[in-house]
């Protein structure tokens, strides 16, 4: 029956629940959804971590390969993102190449991640000019239920938290490479971006924030994705985006902004404990 | 290769360190003695004829929340992920179709090979196993019943180390089962590796390499077959074989591929058995606190009635 | 044009020309400092009837970068431009129908998207699209010393530690769209905000005074 009310009349669904303060899957509207991670599932990669907030489920997986370095920044190595919407997380991602939609992810992801200057290229670089390595970390998207991109931010840095570099020698002379992969070093990230997406949405007269959207209140606050996603690092804000859904008032927004700060605490510690007991 | 403007790129010339390592200047003699210890045992702690069914098999149903159904599959190391949607109908068509159609696309993750990276564009290989899995697939599913549609499958492998092609059938078998979709039997499929006059059940990645690659000497038996089965109705749906072998060799081969299907069966049996017992008993319980919220109602209104008739 | 104190700042140099292109429905060309724009809008005419709504227009917005070729950031600039024409375009009032931007970047000295956003919004108000309410984009750089520069110029953009871009309607002054470049402090974001929302006043006077000298013309 609430099926068929569901695709019947269905601003009038999504309402009903929003007047009793509850969302459809029985959340308040601060609360956030599980968050399970695991790191290292994928053996055929140089770190990998799985991260499940709630039904979104997304897999980052890290290759190495070595490269010269640009002519223009000869001490600097390569660090390439990309996020992958499979036709399998959601029946609206059709085959192909990616959708406008995925290169929009895409391009947040690696925005948000630069800014946050967590790796510094120059530790990439193995010899000036000469030989530098490129991290190729493909974050995808199994299940789309929302909020794409705080479960890739953190598949990304859980999984390069857990990268070791092998070691490499490189002879000046005779331009000979050889790699010793017992030797590893783990790189060097500073701070822990977090990134918390919210929708909004308009109930006359007041707007309503949503913490964590899933895919179905993305989709009733009228944007593609989430509407507003902060993220937080090391005690400074490394990219606060808002695109459509309703506008925001300045009340709403501190709110949004203490919030995105509180949550950043939980995920530091979820990575945290779960690379710790893999260490063990 | 043209440049792709739709994601971000790395160096174009670019190469995995692997290269670069003592691993990878073995000989293909060095790599096949690696295979089997003196013992007959595999690197992996298989013996020949030992398929990871058993304690290496994993797979679950009602992975993805916005298919219609879905399942995992777990070889050991070898994960694939399939997601079936609901029944389309199908664009672009000119005649009416009376067997509804298949759209099979199976996918490698660009971090699942050990070798190299993956580029995201198609390759061969991937429309390959996107046909062989079509093929596996159609003779199981009752398509009459959906004339001028399309069902979607889709199949993600994120790591692979062998057999790839079997486990995707299983998993879109299963997939499909958990989708409801109406099928003759279950699917089940399973791979070999023949390498000389060694015959490696389920090869790992390394043995399927190994299999494929092609020593100078000829007359050896090699090569690569992969048999999807229907169990109950003792029928083969799909036979593929790659490399050159003679005909008892083959023979050989489906015995033994026959036997280790049958095998898979009780798996995949289980699991769906299993959803059906816990979704009953979903159903039950969503009827019991039904039944809770309607007598509670039913007192709140003879409270209500009371008050009214006092005045 | 950097800031001189809180209350009396100026904006970076605007020109515009409306309706510069002859065959679209509605254009404008915007100078704002050195960068500069071209928008042209068509709409509402006919699409596709599988990109069809039956509730709202659809939008359709292409950015042509100055160097011709594709790239991913291209299309995180049509999103932001999208969702924020979204906002402004009574949608509602052409159902099933869809309305295109198309934009050409002719030149980048800082601040593109900005100049973009305000660029649709008088190519909009040009095309005599119906309105919720207008949008201004303001931009503002934090530079190394911490201190905030409304509307930077290229130097200043170079040099800046962080970069905040904020979008406000017109009736509430409310935020529509939002993002930024670099870290920063909440309380940066905070002064950011509000002196950039004072400025938009600024950006909203002078589409008045386009618009008035424009309709005086015809």
């Amino acid at each position: 029956m609430a099926e068929v009310y569901k695709l019947i009349h269905p601003v009038k669904y999504f309402n009903d629940y929003i007047n009793r303060n509850v969302r459809p899957d029985g959340r308040k509207f601060e609360d956030q959804r599980n968050i399970k991670l695991n790191v290292n599932a994928i053996k055929s990669t140089d770190a990998s971590a799985v991260v499940k907030c709630g039904n979104t489920t997304v897999v980052c997986g890290i290759k190495l390969e070595l490269a010269k370095p640009k002519a223009e920044e000869p001490d600097f190595g390569f660090l390439v993102t990309n996020v992958e919407l499979l036709p399998l997380c959601s029946s609206k991602f059709r085959p192909g190449p990616p959708s406008d939609h995925a290169q929009v992810i895409s391009n947040i992801v690696a925005d948000i991640f630069a800014n946050s200057k967590s790796v510094n290229l120059k530790d990439l670089c193995i010899v000036p000019d000469k030989l530098a390595w490129v991290v190729y970390c493909d974050m995808v998207c199994l299940d789309n239920d929302g909020s794409v991109v705080d479960a890739c931010i953190m598949t990304l840095i859980t999984s390069l938290k857990s990268l070791t570099l092998p070691k490499v020698n490189y002879d000046v002379e005779t331009e000979e490479i050889s790699v010793d992969t017992s030797i590893r070093t783990p790189l060097n990230i500073n701070g822990l971006p977090v990134a918390t997406s919210f929708a909004v949405y308009q109930q006359s007269p007041r707007s309503i924030v949503l913490i964590d959207p899933s895919a179905y209140e993305e989709e009733m606050c009228g944007g593609t994705g989430a509407n507003l996603i902060i993220c937080w690092n090391n005690g400074q804000f490394c990219g606060i985006q808002k695109f459509g859904g309703s506008n925001l008032s300045n009340e709403a927004e501190k709110k949004t902004l203490i919030i995105a700060k509180e949550r950043s605490k939980l995920v530091e510690k979820v990575i945290e404990t779960c690379l710790k007991n893999e260490i063990k | 290769m043209p440049l792709d403007y739709r994601r971000f790129n790395g160096p174009e010339d670019s190469i995995p360190y692997n290269y670069y390592t003592k691993e990878y200047l073995k000989s293909y003699h060095e790599l096949h003695r690696e295979l089997i210890d003196e013992n007959g045992v595999r690197k992996d702690g298989r013996t020949l004829d030992e398929a990871r069914s058993l304690c290496m098999f994993f797979a679950r149903t009602d992975m993805i929340s916005q298919a219609k159904g879905s399942a995992y599959i777990e070889l050991k190391k070898t994960k694939v992920v399939c997601s079936v949607f609901d029944p389309r109908e199908i664009m672009h068509q000119n005649e009416f179709s009376a067997l509804g159609q298949l759209f099979c696309e199976v996918k490698f993750a660009p971090f699942s090979c050990p070798r190299q990276r993956r580029p995201h564009a198609p390759d061969a290989e991937e429309k390959a196993l996107s046909v062989a899995l079509r093929k596996a697939l159609e003779p199981t599913v009752c398509r009459h019943l959906f004339p001028n549609y399309q069902l979607d499958i889709f199949v993600y492998i994120l790591e692979h180390d062998g057999a790839c092609l079997a486990a995707a059938i299983n998993a879109a078998g299963l997939a499909l089962a958990d989708a409801a979709v109406p099928m003759y039997d279950i699917i089940t499929a399973c791979s070999l590796a023949v390498i000389g006059d060694q015959m490696f059940v389920d090869p790992t990645e390394a043995e399927e390499n190994l299999a494929i690659m092609n020593p100078e000497k000829d007359g050896i038996n090699n090569g690569l077959i992969t048999m999807a089965v229907m169990p109950e109705l003792r029928q083969i749906s799909d036979f593929r074989q790659i490399g050159s072998m003679d005909v008892n060799c083959i023979m050989k081969a489906t015995e033994v591929l026959q036997k280790e299907c049958e095998k898979i069966l009780p798996n995949i049996q289980q699991i769906l058995v299993l959803n059906v017992v816990n979704s009953f008993e979903q159903q039950k319980q969503l009827e019991k606190e039904a039944k809770e919220r309607e007598a509670a109602l039913n007192a709140k209104m003879e409270e209500w009635k009371t008050l009214l008739n006092a005045g | 044009m950097g800031v001189e104190d809180e209350n009396n700042f100026k904006l970076r140099p605007m020109k515009c020309e409306l309706n510069y292109l002859s065959k679209s429905d509605g254009s404008a060309i915007l100078a704002q400092g050195e960068t500069v724009v071209l928008v042209s809008v068509n709409g509402p005419l006919d699409i596709k009837s599988n990109s069809q709504s039956i509730e709202k227009a659809t939008l359709e917005v292409l950015f042509c970068g100055k160097g011709g070729k594709p790239s991913v950031a291209d299309r995180f600039k049509e999103n932001v431009i999208k969702q924020t024409c979204e906002t402004a375009i009574l949608g509602c009032l052409y159902p099933r129908t869809g309305i295109s931007l198309t934009i050409q970047e002719l030149e980048d000295y800082g601040g593109l998207l900005t100049c973009t956003v305000n660029c649709a919004c008088l190519a909009l108000l040009n095309s005599g699209m119906a309105m919720r309410h207008m949008v201004a984009a303001i931009s503002c750089a934090v530079n190394e010393v911490g201190n905030l520069v409304l509307e930077p110029s290229y130097e200043q953009v170079q040099s800046s530690r962080a970069l905040l871009h904020f979008v406000f309607e017109s009736r509430e002054k409310n935020l529509v769209t939002g993002f930024t470049e670099g870290s920063f402090s909440e309380d940066t974001y905070e002064e950011a905000l509000a002196r950039c929302r004072l400025a938009s006043e600024l950006v909203f006077d002078f589409y008045r005074d386009i618009v008035r000298k424009y309709s005086n013309v015809i």
